[in-house]
């Protein structure tokens, strides 16, 4: 059987070069024009232990991580064991695996009994390389042949990973692969799984969270400062290498609080600034981010979401810090929310935010989550000059003393001074404070002043243009989303819709201000509403609620995360529900 | 020798904005003598920020004409930081209270000393939260009674200039309200220096500690001599260690290390390499 679109599963320990061998696939799939989407999964240990990598590839666009395995290679079964409902088999997945310690009974999911079994003596072939780390090497060779994955591309990509090393590492590597290569050929390895490929033009890998520093960097981020936590860190460790090119400086700051405040003095002080972090370190910021939105401060904080609350499940994702994002600060804190649904979006969203905050002079909030922020992904090569590069209004020509930093606008933007600027000294301050910024404390100053802040907001969401809507105009049953479920949301719609289906969905890019003239636009053209979430409580029902007239009879798939939403299980509950 | 100026010309740093303090609080004497010391350096309004958290104290910058904020309750310091690193040509002055800096604030003392940013922080100590009208402060002595210490404080209070010099602070004065020619000559001095400076000032709560405090303060005072070197750590451990309930006047200690923005245009050189990067060709670190 011939496919052009292949999932594939690894499983090892620790040093079996799980991680390595799955980057590679993702590298080779890039260099040569198809298109994937990788993850990777580990055990609780901070090195070596269990670790998987799963990667879809196919030569159309890849929306979601697919569907269950077509291929399992497992190193060993004790640690497959240690990933259930991770790698899941069905009866035509074909298994590649080391002949030494191969089970009577294996102990797939389900108890399914794969397609076909490939079992490889592992040890011999590793003695042969002379390498005993060349493992995983091996394992792709066998694996280019056994399923005519693209073996030129691999031999390229192991070229690029090792030809900056000592030669002998490179060519042990080269060597490996041959191993493995002709192992299969010699032995007659050929499953009748065929990856049928065409090569074309090469396309761009990243991760999302590699995206969204690289879209800061465009949008002219200058200042980031962070405390490590997982799985944001990427963020900071890019920057920390990238930023100082630019003249811009990364500080590693001492907690959550100080990275925030951090990025607060710097937008202060007119530069773009920019904190990365997850749920923990958004709780403890909070009181900072009520403050820049009061002091009318424009700064990007990301929170690439994980399991919680508190510690949670750190390295899987979860969509259940949505109301945290948008109603943690306390008093009416009028910020923005968006969020990226998938790595390329991650870029486009990283300059967005950053527009949004100089535009409004707010506090832009990124949520992003452990699925986008940690997957590879093949993408068009990010174009830093797509989306122009917005910065604050300033003041022209400021007079000491006459200079009204917070004066009352149509908008409710006004021109922001910062030190340098001569005649537009002014304080800055949490405490309310009248269009002068001194301090005042009346109901009749602080009405005015909530009213100025808020009506920034009214002109965002009228003013912001970018949403996704994919499917039929009328639907039987529309789909609302957000952030990373859209991808299996997307696959759903697009199979529903050649299937015979009539499917619609909606992803906002803008969480907050909620966009609920197209909502709710979106909610009258369908003839059954379906919500689908990461969350148990369901926060994205209930926010959309807040805003917007939802029908009765809703289809609701909620879970909480950890999992991601598989395409077909999406349709089934539309199919069970029409 | 300093340029002789117009003794009023301070008086352009000072806002039209009449102070929330009260009447004899020794805040009053910090303002002037800031004001005085950015007159006598000359610092231009527009390049100089003064940044503060929350409390009595805090409200310093609107008193003042350069560009302030008076933002959240322990934060000045990472705002400050934040200020002055991406933007090393402001002169930034950080200022608060010993509750701000050292209570919910004093996590962040021991990082910007590690990291030796150049700015001065004023830390307007008077033992006593007075904004939230008199609780117990990490400076208010033992057996003090406020409102949080109804039968006495039974917490040690922090000796603010030793743990600065644990840190090891490149820049440790101190100065009281009691003698604002003093304070404005150590605030000077602090912002002079090229690195972290920290000046403590003695400012009394004539409200919740009594006008007793500046008697205290000016009895106890004890003005470095001339013949005392700031650069001898173990001199200055030994004049804190001292415990004679005497407050040193003058710069306590002081060393050369370099600033944190010296080592920020290190390492920038380094990661450049005498190279000029464009921002699209950063695409090419997603190309396979």
């Amino acid at each position: 059987m011939n496919t052009k679109d292949i999932v594939i599963g690894m499983v090892g320990s620790g040093g079996d070069g799980i991680v390595a061998a799955s980057d590679i696939l993702a590298t080779t799939a890039a260099s040569e024009g198809l298109h994937c989407m990788q993850f990777k999964s580990f055990g609780p240990q901070i090195r070596g232990g269990e670790s998987s990598g799963i990667i879809r590839i196919a030569d159309h666009p890849v929306y979601s991580q697919g569907e269950k395995l077509d291929v399992l290679m497992a190193f060993n079964w004790v640690d497959y064991q240690k990933f259930p409902g991770e790698l899941n088999c069905k009866s035509e997945t074909v298994v590649v695996t080391d002949e030494i310690g191969f089970p009577d009974v294996l102990p797939l999911n389900d108890g399914v009994k794969p397609a076909e079994i490939f079992k490889i003596p592992f040890e011999a072939l590793v003695k042969e390389s002379g390498n005993p780390k060349a493992k995983n090497i091996i394992a792709l060779g066998l694996l280019s042949e056994i399923f005519n994955l693209p073996k030129d591309g691999l031999k390229k990509s192991i070229q690029r990973k090792f030809g900056k090393k000592k030669a002998e590492i490179l060519e042990g590597n080269l060597k490996a692969i041959d191993i493995g290569i002709n192992y299969a050929v010699s032995n007659k390895l050929k499953s009748k799984l065929q990856f049928a490929f065409t090569p074309s033009k090469p396309h761009c890998v990243a991760n999302g969270n590699d995206a969204i520093a690289y879209g800061a960097l465009v949008a002219g981020c200058r200042f980031f400062a962070s405390y490590p936590i997982t799985p944001a860190s990427e963020i900071m460790e890019w920057m920390g290498k990238e930023l100082p090119k630019f003249g811009g400086t990364m500080v590693q700051a001492e907690d959550e609080i100080s990275a925030v405040c951090m990025v607060t003095g710097a937008s202060f002080g007119g530069v773009k600034a920019m904190t990365a972090t997850s749920g923990p370190g958004v709780s403890l910021k909070v009181e900072a981010i009520g403050l820049g939105t009061i002091a009318e401060l424009p700064y990007v904080v990301v929170n690439v979401q994980r399991g919680g609350p508190a510690t949670g499940i750190p390295t899987k994702s979860e969509q259940a810090d949505l109301m945290q994002a948008v109603y943690a600060m306390h008093g009416d804190a009028p910020h923005a929310v968006m969020a990226p649904a998938d790595v390329e979006d991650c870029f486009e969203v990283g300059i967005r935010a950053f527009n949004t905050a100089e535009t409004y002079q707010m506090p832009v909030i990124i949520l992003s989550d452990q699925f986008i922020g940690h997957r590879k992904e093949t993408v068009s090569c990010f174009d830093a000059h797509k989306i122009p590069i917005v910065s604050r209004k300033t003041p022209k020509d400021p007079r000491q003393g006459e200079y009204k930093r917070f004066a009352l606008t149509d908008n409710g933007v006004s021109p922001m001074s910062y030190p340098g600027i001569k005649g537009g000294e002014y304080t800055c301050s949490g405490i309310e404070h009248n269009e002068a910024g001194y301090p005042v404390s009346t109901h009749g100053e602080h009405e005015k002043m909530s009213e100025k802040r808020a009506r920034k907001l009214d002109v965002l969401a009228r003013d912001y243009k970018f949403i996704r809507r994919y499917g039929v105009a009328k639907p039987d049953v529309g789909i609302l989303a957000w952030g990373s479920t859209k991808g299996a949301v997307r696959e759903a719609v697009e199979l529903g819709n050649s299937q015979g289906l009539k499917l619609a969905a909606l992803v906002p890019q803008l969480i907050y201000p909620l966009q609920v003239k197209e909502v709710e636009e979106f909610i009258k053209s369908c003839k059954k509403l379906m919500i689908v979430e990461m969350s148990y409580s369901g926060q994205f029902k209930n926010y959309l609620g807040g805003f917007c007239r939802l029908p009765e009879n809703i289809i609701h798939l909620k879970s909480s995360g950890g999992r991601q939403f598989e395409t077909g299980e999406i349709l089934n509950m539309i199919k069970g529900n029409l | 020798m300093t340029e002789v100026r117009d003794p009023a010309s301070f008086k352009k740093y000072i806002s039209p904005l009449k102070p929330i303090w009260c009447p004899g609080c020794g805040d009053y004497a910090v303002l002037t003598s800031l004001a005085k010391a950015f007159a006598e350096l000359n610092l231009p309004t527009d390049s100089t920020a003064v940044i503060t958290g929350i409390g009595c104290s805090s409200r310093l910058p609107g008193y003042l004409n350069t560009y302030g904020f008076n933002s959240i309750h322990g934060r000045a310091i990472p705002i400050a930081t934040g200020l002055k690193v991406s933007r090393p040509d402001v002169n930034v002055i950080v200022a608060g209270g010993d509750g701000d800096m050292f209570a919910i604030g004093g996590g962040h003392m021991a990082h910007v000393v590690r990291r030796n940013v150049d700015m001065t922080l004023l830390v307007m100590d008077n033992n006593i939260y007075g904004l939230t009208k008199g609780q117990a402060s990490p400076t208010t002595p033992l057996g003090t009674k406020t409102l949080t210490s109804a039968y006495g404080s039974i917490s040690t209070p922090i000796n603010t200039l030793r743990v600065m010099l644990g840190y090891n602070c490149s820049f440790i004065a101190q100065a009281s309200s009691t003698d604002p020619v003093h304070m404005t000559k150590m605030i000077v001095e602090a912002i002079k220096h090229p690195g972290f400076s920290y000046v403590n000032l003695l400012s009394p709560c004539v409200t919740y500690r009594g006008k007793e405090q500046y008697q205290m303060i000016k009895e106890g005072s004890i003005y470095l001599e001339a013949g005392y070197d700031p650069s001898d750590g173990i001199a200055a451990w030994k004049l804190l260690n001292a415990n004679d309930g005497k407050y040193p006047m003058g710069v306590i200690y002081k060393d050369t290390r370099p600033a944190y923005g010296t080592k920020v245009d290190e390492l920038r050189n380094a990661a450049t390499t005498g190279k000029e990067f464009k921002i699209e060709d950063e695409v090419k670190l997603f190309q396979p």
